[in-house]
């Protein structure tokens, strides 16, 4: 589902990837771990096309990282859902019409659009707030629509670069059950964290990263 | 496909109201620079007139002694209408010299001295597609030195002169109507970038959704589209109103194109979705 192939790409000399081979199965759980400044991010961003690696290449859900013309990724991102450690959420919108986007990007019938956006609110535990406005809404609330805007089109495969970063323990939990909801429904799922005491108890595939440079996974 | 594409009509709309300042800023901006475009375009469409009322006036009068025969003027009328030069020849006989002295002074000239003093005169009318001054003036000259020719009034050079001016004139236009063409580029694009740089959030998210290039782009179109028919409508509306108060105060007849609202809007728009498109271009990182 995910190849890399010795992939590097640097910022500058001292930040970015490097000589990353790494393989991700369908409907996999993995954790990528590391210290802030590992490269946990980037490589995230390599896998939805964000930024481009100067050396190797990347396979992902039939998509080269050298043949994919850059006017057709947003066909793999279709395929992707992403989510971001600071929500990403449009603050003059309503939590169901921020959750319905990414169905309105991809041509879908309004009647369609509100069967999709119910079920991900139902599997957020979001059904309370689809009136309201994102600073309405506590940062666990606001990671949920985070988390339904991602799911809402169905993708192949779930991007969580810190969902859980800016959270409180309780809340942090929650987030790692959906997502592991989500998962269990056949969606394979890649989260980027460094919260360390929230993934000791699980048995998934942790990938480890130190300076940019993978250790373990 | 009809809901996403009602999707981003409505998304231009909203974000035209939205975004009320940034709104009114490009309006006000497009309707300033239009209204002086619009204004040069009547001004200009005026000057092609005057030139068309110079050049019909291309003409010379030849003024003959008053003794002057029938037979003598009828075959010198014969060969100058082999000239190329001339397009038309007319004779002004005494009788309707009179006539004409009555249009202009309100006098009958036979009725006030008792006869008829006025000249025979040919009325020379030169051709437009062939004209030169030099063949006139040579021509002129030749007629000069005829017996029965008393005077010719010309005002070719004079003609020529005023024209080298409108030209100029033309030309100083032009030069402004391409200056602001270039300003309304260059404010229009900093709008959109503006507004871009103000949703760099929505754009974030629509590319990482996997919005096209396209789907992301309509919006901004829309929203530009807007700007530039409300500016451009009320562009239009001011030159209107000016040029009517104008020829209204000054008793003037200032001529305005019946397709003006066409040319004001339809351009407006066209510069407003290339500004668009430009900056758009510039600023997206495609």
């Amino acid at each position: 589902m995910v190849e890399f192939n010795n992939i590097s790409f640097n910022y500058s000399k001292q930040s970015g990837v490097y000589n990353i081979d790494l393989s991700i199965n369908e409907n996999e759980f993995c954790f990528l771990v590391g210290p802030t400044g590992s490269g946990k991010t980037s490589l995230l961003k390599l896998m939805y096309f964000d930024i481009i690696p100067s050396k190797g290449e990347i396979d992902i859900l039939g998509f080269n990282s050298k043949k994919t013309k850059k006017r057709n990724v947003h066909k793999l991102r279709k395929k992707i859902g992403v989510i971001f450690q600071d929500y990403k959420l449009l603050q003059q919108r309503t939590v169901y019409e921020n959750i319905a986007l990414p169905l309105h990007i991809n041509g879908i019938r309004r009647k369609k659009i509100k069967e999709n956006v119910s079920e991900a609110l139902e599997l957020t535990d979001l059904n309370d707030f689809q009136g309201k406005y994102p600073y309405q809404l506590s940062g666990g609330e606001q990671q949920r629509v985070c988390i339904a805007r991602a799911i809402v089109k169905n993708p192949e495969i779930i991007l969580a670069d810190e969902p859980t970063g800016n959270l409180d323990p309780t809340a942090a939990h929650k987030i790692l059950k959906i997502l592991e909801q989500i998962n269990k429904e056949g969606t394979s799922v890649i989260m980027a964290t460094h919260n360390y005491k929230l993934i000791a108890e699980k048995d998934y595939r942790i990938i480890e990263l130190k300076n940019g440079r993978l250790i373990s996974g | 496909m009809i809901d996403q594409f009602a999707f981003l009509i409505s998304e231009g709309f909203k974000n035209f109201f939205r975004n009320k300042l940034a709104s009114f800023l490009c309006i006000i901006t497009i309707f300033i620079n239009f209204s002086i475009l619009g204004s040069l375009f009547v001004i200009g469409f005026n000057t092609n007139s005057l030139i068309d009322f110079f050049r019909s006036k291309y003409t010379f009068e030849i003024f003959l002694e008053n003794d002057t025969k029938s037979s003598s003027y009828e075959s010198f009328i014969k060969e100058l209408s082999t000239d190329e030069i001339i397009s038309n020849i007319k004779l002004i006989d005494k009788e309707e010299s009179a006539k004409i002295f009555e249009e202009e002074f309100g006098e009958n000239v036979v009725e006030m001295l008792g006869y008829n003093p006025l000249p025979v005169s040919i009325k020379v009318i030169l051709s437009e597609k062939d004209f030169e001054f030099e063949k006139v003036d040579a021509l002129i000259f030749s007629i000069e030195s005829i017996d029965f020719v008393d005077e010719i009034e010309y005002r070719g050079k004079y003609i020529n002169q005023v024209e080298d001016r409108i030209n100029l004139t033309i030309f100083i236009f032009l030069i402004f109507v391409i200056a602001i063409i270039f300003l309304s580029i260059q404010i229009i694009s900093n709008t959109v970038k503006l507004s871009m740089s103000n949703r760099k959030d929505f754009i974030d998210i629509l590319k990482y959704n996997g919005a096209s290039w396209f789907f992301v782009k309509v919006p901004f179109y829309i929203e530009s589209f807007l700007h530039s028919i409300f500016g451009g409508l009320l562009a239009f509306i001011f030159v209107k109103y000016l040029f009517t108060g104008f020829n209204s105060y000054f008793g003037v007849n200032v001529k305005l194109d019946e397709f003006l609202w066409i040319w004001i809007i339809g351009f407006s728009i066209f510069i407003g979705l290339y500004s668009s498109s430009q900056s758009m271009k510039r600023n997206l990182n495609e």
